[in-house]
């Protein structure tokens, strides 16, 4: 599903985030993303959705090599992809419905087609009864599970998540987690970047381990 | 298809609301833009209009150095009345010049009498065709007529239609170097007006790019806005000047030329009304196009 070839992501001459990584990652597998700040994971994540161009390498996703890829074909590469932040980027001047059907108008779904899928996904995140609130309304963890709602709706092949529960607690990480781990089981692939130990303690998933830019390992549990 | 462009319009039209500061403001500016413009416009009509109603007036007036016999008379009129720019062409007797001479001086045409009946000299009164009411055929008509020496003086207008002239060009030249400054700095301000828009909405747009949409899909709301907007600022502008119009101008014209000079100002044709508003339309559309070309990378 995703693949590095000798991937180098260089700011400018002094600052390399990304050296030499090469992996493959297959269909349906959940995967961590670990190392300390500055390892280069945000880096690597902004890569797989078309937000920034390695220096050098390539990377092939679902068979494409987007690194050829023309920039008016990046919206549709996107559309195979659900991206979560640690900062949610919701639109607080959007009701809760409307923030996560924006991800369905973007590709053009129709209307009726637009609210049946809103409002399934939002049922599986468990804020169907929150549809018209602004999400500034809500708590941090009821907005980040907005989010990953917004992610999910497209149903996408791909799911990534930066830190998704860095400015969470405990209990709503796990919720969280659980979020992801039901999408795993129907067939997304997963990757989530943390530097939260813990998770993949309580939940062994295959890890990919950054320093300094470099993969300094890869462990299946 | 009719799906998308509902929803397109449906996108534009709550951003408006969403914005009423930053809309209006847009709004406006077109419509100052928009009706200086047009205001200008509508002054250099109006001017010109009169000018041909005055022009109307024009005609070259030769003196004969001593009357011509009866008999020469009409050969003399079709004589004249064959030049290219001539329409038509009246004798004017000695005792009809009198007569009028009398009419003007009103009660004091008591002062006339005894006067000889041959005192003014008997006139040619030539009328221009409406195509050659200028400089050029006032001035070809009198060198046709100076080479007659039967004529003692040809008399017209001519430092007057000559600075008329002058100053109508004038008029005209402002017009268009003020119109396209206007058009120029309106399609500044708008461009940045809605550049500013777009940069309080910019997580908006960033959403719309991470969740896939297409730059066109970005795009034309903003655009649709932009046209919205520009439609309403035209809208404002046309009404605007129909008001100061009535106001001013008919009011104020009538008043000013004490005597009726035959002369109704005029307002813009409806297609050139038409043409006031579509320009609005097309600098709103080419304001957010130039800004969002700035502001929505991939
Ligand atoms: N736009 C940029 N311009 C210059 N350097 C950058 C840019 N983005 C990232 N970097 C550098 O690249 C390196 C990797 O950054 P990255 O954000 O990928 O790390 P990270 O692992 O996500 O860290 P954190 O855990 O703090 O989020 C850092 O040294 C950073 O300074
Ligand atoms: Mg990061």
């Amino acid at each position: 599903m995703i693949q590095l070839f000798n991937v180098t992501k260089a700011y400018g001459k002094e600052s390399v985030a990304l050296r030499e990584m090469s992996v493959h990652i297959e269909k349906g597998e959940f995967t961590y993303v670990t190392g300390p700040s500055g390892a280069g994971k945000t880096t690597f994540l902004s890569m797989l959705y078309g937000a920034s161009r390695p220096t050098r390498g390539q990377i092939l996703i679902d068979g494409i090599n987007i690194t050829r890829m023309a920039r008016r074909q990046i919206p549709f590469l996107r559309r195979k992809i659900g991206v979560v932040f640690q900062d949610f980027k919701l639109l607080n001047s959007r009701s809760v419905y409307e923030n996560v059907a924006f991800a369905l108008e973007a590709q053009g779904k129709k209307r009726y087609e637009v609210s049946k899928k809103v409002y399934q996904a939002l049922k599986e995140v468990g804020l169907e009864h929150r549809l018209q609130r602004r999400p500034i309304e809500l708590s941090g963890g009821e907005q980040q599970r907005i989010a990953i709602a917004r992610a999910l709706v497209v149903d996408p092949l791909i799911l990534l998540a930066d830190e998704p529960s860095g400015n969470l607690d405990l209990e709503v990480t796990l919720e969280i987690m659980e979020l992801f781990k039901r999408a795993n089981a129907r067939g997304t692939t997963v990757l989530l970047a943390t530097h939260d130990n813990s998770l993949y303690q309580r939940f062994p998933k295959r890890v990919l381990g950054l320093e300094a830019g470099r993969l300094v390992m890869d462990h299946q549990p | 298809m009719l799906e998308k462009i509902r929803y397109f319009i449906r996108r534009a039209l709550r951003n408006m609301r969403q914005w009423p500061v930053l809309c209006s403001a847009a709004i406006l500016t077109m419509a100052v833009a928009l009706a200086t413009m047009a205001t200008f416009f509508l002054v250099v009509l109006n001017i010109q209009g009169l000018a041909t109603n005055w022009s109307q007036e024009i005609q070259v007036v030769a003196y004969f150095k001593t009357p011509p016999p009866r008999n020469q008379r009409a050969k003399l009129i079709q004589q004249v009345e064959a030049f290219v720019d001539v329409n038509q062409v009246v004798f004017i007797s000695p005792t009809e010049a009198l007569k009028r001479f009398s009419t003007r001086l009103g009660d004091d045409a008591g002062l006339l009498e005894g006067v000889s009946r041959t005192l003014l000299p008997a006139s040619l009164e030539i009328r221009l065709k409406s195509g050659s009411h200028s400089r050029e055929g006032v001035e070809r008509v009198v060198a046709e007529l100076k080479k007659d020496s039967r004529f003692n003086d040809v008399r017209f207008g001519q430092e007057w239609l000559e600075r008329f002239e002058n100053f109508v060009n004038l008029l005209k030249f402002a017009g268009l170097f003020l119109g396209s400054l206007f058009l120029l700095a309106a399609l500044f301000i708008v461009s940045n007006t809605i550049k500013l828009t777009l940069y309080a909405r910019r997580d908006e747009l960033e959403i719309m790019a991470l969740v896939g949409a297409t730059k066109r899909f970005i795009q034309i709301p903003f655009l649709l806005e932009g046209a919205l907007q520009g439609f309403a600022g035209g809208l404002l502008a046309l009404g605007f000047l129909w008001l100061s119009f009535k106001l001013l101008l008919e009011k104020g014209l009538h008043s000013f030329w004490l005597t009726p000079v035959g002369f109704d100002p005029i307002f813009l044709s409806t297609e050139q009304q038409f043409m006031l508003v579509f320009s609005g339309v097309l600098l709103g559309l080419l304001g957010s196009l130039a800004s969002l070309r700035k502001f929505v990378r991939l």
